[in-house]
């Protein structure tokens, strides 16, 4: 139990990238200390350079780093800070670290370590679910053990029916999950879930469960406080996933009507209090096209799209997240919550090639201007200089528009799209401003495989032709650009460059 | 003077002179008037026939085992342009090469978390041959077509750059 009203003055965050950022920010807000992290390769990254203090935690693959738990209690200790919030991902939802740092007289920014167990195990959160009274997706009721032969897994499977989905027990962020449409593929599902589930997750434990046809994905955040209050927020739709990763969120939903939000809320609400839960989560649900809803699991951290909540609600819930790690009650307004006030988008811009089957795409970032301007935020990690590493997530920025409903929203989300510059490595900016322009997008006619089904449709086209006349642009801004920078004898920035290249002309005897 | 530019696979015609407070450049024979400031390294200011502002990016092309050598942003999607027409790699990765040994080259960079063959073992079109990991993604690396493995220099756990040659089929 906490102390009551804790004294918080510095926190450390046990993470990187864009997150780490983001509580950097409220720290600053609620005039906490900062201390950063940094594996190797992140010595120079944004959030060690927004932090008052950092300190280095080894190599730079996350098992050396990110992922241990000794070197960032060492790390907690030494910068003499009393409270750790762990971001999202890396040890976000790992019980044995919200128990160390708790065991080290620190304040854990988060839920507390029995919750993260029974969340963190997809089929004992089920279970928990069902114990609350609340629906969940037909499934197997325990994982697949290790030693299954085929035949049982094959009858396992059968008993839950196909098409399924072989996800990790352990799973989070759409990583060990394949999806099974005909039994013959059962076998090589289970082995690459299974695989993948051990690499990201330590946990290779799989288990089965039903796939709905033409669900959406709805989920709802809530806090909680150490005195028995829950609130649950207005919904976020999350539908529009590929290949089980999100890549838009928003909210409200546009399937979702008022006595949909009510039962989602309360039954996020009632899932929360029955695991005793307290701090910021999100209660994922699946809803079938009969409006039907179903528990899909629990996410025992802040989540990546946490702004479109903050955009149409004006709750920080970073800050709220210190507010209940130090014993605050939590005196928010459940109207406000609840209500929705306009509209929020969220891109998750990765630096990925989209027109190359959205393969990673790490290296240099050599220019980044973010867009700005009313109603739009960009929650970035990353700056001109920078590397985008091949060790961590492709996250280069979340970038939320907000306005007074949702065709407005899409309009300024795609005014800040184009406004967005970021060179030297590819990223997903095309495929928004495509996405954003398609019929079932904007009329809010998709649910979870809509996605995966139109970019298989459209067979690797390009997402944007350039427009009218921008082929000419670059053949003739390529020149220029040629012409001056082999006259690289330091040019003012501004200056008229023309000049030096005449004169350049000139010397070199060249007739211009 | 005059260069070839490849846009995107289509050659175009540059010339470009000095004109007064700019430059005056025909792209196919088609002519413009253009103002050039240059910002920084990669980025220039544009006034087309004075009016049109155009904001151009020039970056070398990100790694790319076929890459280009810039990459050029007008609007939200990047070119490809080659100065001179002066092409390098020639695409050697990938199912098109039908005949001779199909070298199966890292696409991007990362690690190598699984070899999945051996020199000399026989495989099938599609079969998975290396599991490259990158940013928390597994992806898996398939045969083009039917042959023998004639090299396998993927070593598990190794680091690769974009382009690696990872295993040759014969």
């Amino acid at each position: 139990m906490i102390n009551q009203e804790a004294q918080l003055k510095k926190i450390l965050i046990a993470n990187r990238g864009e997150i780490a950022v983001r509580i950097i920010r409220a720290c600053r807000e609620m005039n906490l200390t900062p201390v950063a992290v940094y594996s190797e390769c992140d010595r120079a990254a944004l959030h060690v350079r927004y932090a008052d203090e950092a300190h280095p935690i080894g190599p730079s693959p996350p098992r050396e780093s990110y992922l241990r738990i000794d070197r960032l209690i060492d790390a907690a200790r030494k910068s003499g800070a009393d409270a750790v919030h762990p971001g999202y991902g890396f040890l976000a939802e790992n019980e044995q670290f919200a128990a160390a740092v708790r065991d080290a007289g620190l304040v854990f920014i988060g839920p507390p370590a029995g919750a993260i167990e029974i969340m963190g195990s997809k089929t004992s959160a089920r279970r928990a679910a069902q114990r609350a009274g609340v629906p969940v997706v037909p499934g197997t009721e325990a994982p697949v053990p290790a030693a299954a032969t085929e035949p049982e897994i094959a009858a396992m499977a059968g008993a839950v029916g196909f098409p399924l989905l072989v996800k990790a027990v352990a799973g989070g962020g759409g990583k060990g999950m394949r999806t099974v449409v005909d039994p013959s593929e059962l076998s090589n599902a289970v082995r690459a879930a299974r695989s993948e589930a051990g690499t990201a997750f330590g946990d290779a434990a799989v288990y089965f469960e039903r796939r709905l046809s033409a669900a959406r994905h709805i989920e709802v955040q809530l806090l909680g406080d150490h005195h028995g209050t829950v609130v649950p927020f207005v919904e976020r739709e999350c539908t529009i996933q590929r290949r089980h990763q999100k890549v838009v969120e928003e909210s409200p939903s546009l399937a979702v009507p008022p006595p949909l939000r009510r039962a989602l809320m309360g039954d996020a609400a009632a899932v929360a209090r029955a695991v005793g839960y307290t701090n910021a989560g999100t209660i994922e649900f699946l809803v079938d096209p009969d409006g039907h809803h179903y528990f899909l699991e629990m996410n025992t951290r802040l989540q990546v799209e946490h702004p479109v909540t903050e955009m149409v609600t004006g709750v920080d819930l970073v800050q709220w997240q210190i507010r209940l790690a130090r014993g605050e009650r939590l005196d928010l307004d459940p109207d406000r919550a609840g209500a929705p006030d306009g509209h929020a988008i969220e891109c998750r811009i990765y630096a990925e090639d989209p027109d190359n089957n959205f393969l990673p795409s790490p290296g240099r970032v050599l220019q980044l201007r973010a867009p700005g301007g009313p109603g739009v935020r960009d929650d970035g990690g990353v700056a001109a200089g920078l590397e985008v590493p091949i060790f961590y997530d492709p996250m280069v920025s979340k970038l939320i528009a907000w306005a007074e409903d949702r065709p407005r929203a899409v309009a300024r989300m795609r005014r800040a799209l184009g406004e967005y510059l970021i060179a030297g490595i590819k990223t997903t900016i095309p495929f928004f401003l495509w996405l954003l322009d398609q019929p079932e997008f904007l009329a809010g006619r998709f649910h979870t495989t809509y996605l995966d089904e139109v970019l298989r449709s459209r067979n690797g086209r390009p997402f944007l032709e350039p427009a009218a006349g921008d082929e000419e642009t670059a053949a003739l801004a390529a020149v220029i650009h040629s012409l001056l920078m082999s006259d690289n004898g330091g040019t003012v920035a501004g200056e008229p460059l023309v000049r030096r290249w005449k004169a350049q002309a000139r010397a070199e005897g060249v007739n211009p | 003077m005059r260069f070839e530019v490849d846009v995107g696979g289509r050659v175009r015609q540059v010339v470009a002179t000095p004109a007064g407070d700019g430059f005056a450049v025909t792209v196919d024979g088609k002519p413009f008037h253009v103002d050039a400031v240059r910002v920084d390294d990669y980025t220039l200011s544009l006034l087309v026939d004075r009016v049109h502002s155009r904001e151009v990016v020039i970056t070398p092309e990100a790694a790319s085992p076929a890459g280009s050598p810039l990459t050029v942003r007008v609007g939200a999607a990047p070119l490809a342009v080659i100065l001179n027409g002066r092409r390098r790699g020639t695409g050697r990765e990938g199912p098109a090469a039908r005949s001779g040994p199909q070298r199966v080259v890292a696409p991007m960079p990362g690690k190598v978390i699984r070899v999945a063959v051996a020199a000399g073992d026989s495989v099938r079109a599609g079969q998975p041959l290396v599991v490259v990991e990158a940013m928390k993604m597994e992806n898996e690396l398939r045969a083009g077509r039917d042959g023998t493995v004639a090299d396998v220099p993927a070593r598990e756990g190794m680091l690769v750059e974009a382009g690696t040659l990872l295993v040759v089929i014969q």
